[in-house]
């Protein structure tokens, strides 16, 4: 068990470091949360004061959707840098090396982890900044990026399973365009109430809803547990199943 | 160190690429395979390291089952693969370091261990740049120190010095050498004559997934039972005829102690015992049948005539440059051979 934490920790920091090394892939996140904020908060300023929308801060409504968009958007990272790795032949030098396989993917989902807490830290600070108020406080904000960096942890298992179904960067990074519908079907913009028809219902099944939900809760209502627990059950619900699927897969592709 | 008994591999597309090879290696013996592209040769090491599945067969690395041991199997061994495996963002020294790391080696002694590598293939001056800047040769001779890191008994290497320049390949077998020397157990596999017959105390000449030939380059050559003359016949201006090929094969066989004519690339190859003194006599019988001689050669025979005589062709018809262009061309079009 230890070498196996030892083996993650430096495939981990390589990682790290190879992602800190690409300033054109931290830069345009960091970028785009900002961007965003201001885009939201000037064109949406006026739903505020529609009789039933919940908080008169729309840059406090907005601050959810935009974590949850920043980690669904870096979900192709971790299997766009596997795939690059199987390219470029220095996955199989990880193969050859005496170690547990399974420590090269615990590098890689360690590393969207991070990623997401990152991006995440940068986007509270940036809404701090724009006098935002977290309703729960810093124990709220921490558990905003505790859950962020999980939740980044799982949806890097969809990248993972593309990856390892397609072996190739460019299906990996592509595919993430079909993953673009789930961030505006949910009431990112809107409160659920707000919405009708068949658009209601898509963000009803739609499980980033939920964590979204949860995470917004946080920040604009203090700890009102029933949406913080169904968006902890949806992101359980989605890791269990994603987890597992990559794991199962990249057992088969390695063993 | 490696004892190998009845290795098939067939790839799930159905492709047969080993097909029931036997073959061991003693502790510091410097092994080779030569043969073509496709051979098999490349499988064949990538089961022996683990990092492929074999499909049937027996195969003990260094004292361990491939299938059982996997993991004291790959920190026996080192391996340079036929492709690098290199991370270009990357420092040479990170790259390295790492590798050690992962062999199990402190973080201290890796970086000490990175040094000396570095040091010794003179790469000391590129080891803060990152790898993806290299050229080709700084490539290939860091990857080989990333196999080299933990000090393996066994070193596998695929196909080491295709592509290279012959400078940077000249050090490569200096080095090879040298820690073969040292008692490091060496597998190679190649389709470059001159390296086998320079490194290689054992060869193994495999084609089409079988090895059809085992021994020392001196014995394998023996085999061919004597030298070779090279023939050319007709003229610049005007090209030999199949007909006269075929005449001057029959005029070539007749003559007393040819042991066999082939034709190849416009030149009658005839193997002879004691091609010096047979020479004139075989120029004199074809000029007298009326085919015209432009010019002759007389050499020992070569491991290229060994593979010639054991499989009817030759291992590649142009000895450095065809592989280069071969895994150019791969690069290009997105492909891996895996």
């Amino acid at each position: 068990m230890l070498e196996i934490a030892r083996e993650t920790y430096y495939l981990y920091r390589r990682n790290f470091i190879t992602w800190v090394k690409m300033p054109a892939l931290v830069i345009p996140s960091i970028f785009i949360s900002i961007f965003l904020f201001l885009v939201f908060g000037a064109s949406f300023d006026g739903v505020v004061t529609l009789p039933g929308f919940p908080i008169d801060d729309y840059n406090a409504f907005v601050t959810g959707m935009i974590i949850v968009q920043a980690v669904v958007f870096s979900g192709s990272d971790a299997g766009f840098a596997l795939v690059t790795d199987i390219a470029s032949g220095f996955f199989d030098k990880q193969l050859l090396a005496p170690i547990n396989r399974m420590s090269i993917l615990f590098g890689q989902l360690l590393m969207a982890g991070t990623r997401a807490l990152l991006q995440t830290v940068v986007i509270v600070l940036v809404a701090i900044a724009l006098g935002v108020e977290f309703k729960t406080g810093v124990p709220g904000i921490i558990a905003i990026i505790i859950v962020s960096a999980g939740f980044g942890i799982t949806w890097s298992c969809l990248g993972i399973i593309i990856a390892l179904q397609s072996k190739s960067a460019q299906a990996t990074q592509a595919s993430f365009i079909l993953f673009f519908p789930l961030i505006f079907l949910t009431d990112a913009f809107m409160p659920e109430e707000f919405l009708s028809g068949w658009f209601k219902v898509a963000v009803m099944i739609n499980p980033v809803t939920y964590v979204l939900g949860g995470i917004r809760a946080m920040v604009i209502s203090g700890w009102d547990w029933t949406p913080i627990a169904h968006g902890l059950w949806a992101l359980l619900g989605l890791t269990v199943p994603l987890v597992t699927l990559a794991t199962w897969l990249y057992r088969r592709s390695t063993a | 160190m490696i004892e190998v008994s009845d290795l098939v591999k067939v790839y799930p597309g159905g492709t047969k690429a080993v097909s029931g090879i036997n073959f061991a290696v003693r502790e510091g013996e410097f092994f080779g395979f030569l043969g073509p592209n496709g051979a098999g040769k490349s499988t064949t090491l990538k089961i022996l390291s683990t990092l492929l599945k074999k499909t049937s067969g027996t195969v003990k690395v260094a004292g361990y089952d491939v299938d059982h041991d996997g993991m004291r199997v790959r920190q026996s061994i080192g391996f340079a693969m036929q492709e690098v495996g290199l991370d270009d963002l990357a420092t040479g020294k990170d790259f390295l370091v790492l590798q050690g790391l992962l062999y199990k080696l402190s973080e201290h002694e890796s970086k000490k261990r990175a040094n000396e590598l570095l040091e010794m293939m003179e790469l000391t001056y590129a080891a803060n740049r990152k790898v993806g800047t290299y050229s080709g040769g700084m490539r290939r001779r860091i990857d080989l120190l990333g196999a080299l890191i933990h000090r393996p008994k066994l070193l596998f290497l695929d196909e080491p010095t295709t592509g290279l320049d012959p400078q940077s390949r000249l050090a490569i077998w200096d080095y090879l050498k040298r820690i073969n020397k040292d008692g490091v157990t060496i597998v190679l596999t190649t389709q470059i004559m001159e390296e086998a017959d320079r490194l290689c105390e054992r060869l193994a000449i495999i084609d089409v997934g079988t090895i059809v030939a085992e021994g020392s380059p001196d014995m394998l050559k023996a085999q061919v039972g004597g030298d070779v003359v090279s023939i050319t016949i007709g003229t610049a201006a005007a090209h030999a005829t199949d007909e006269m090929k075929a005449k001057a094969k029959g005029i070539l066989t007749a003559r007393p102690g040819v042991i066999s004519a082939t034709e190849q690339n416009g030149a009658m190859l005839v193997t002879v015992k004691d091609g010096g003194s047979a020479a004139p006599d075989l120029m004199r019988s074809l000029i007298e049948g009326g085919i015209h001689v432009s010019n002759i050669a007389v050499s020992e025979p070569t491991l290229d005539d060994v593979f010639l005589k054991l499989t009817g062709k030759k291992i590649r018809s142009d000895s450095t440059g065809g592989d280069a262009m071969d895994s150019a061309m791969r690069a290009f079009m997105g492909l891996k051979k895996r």
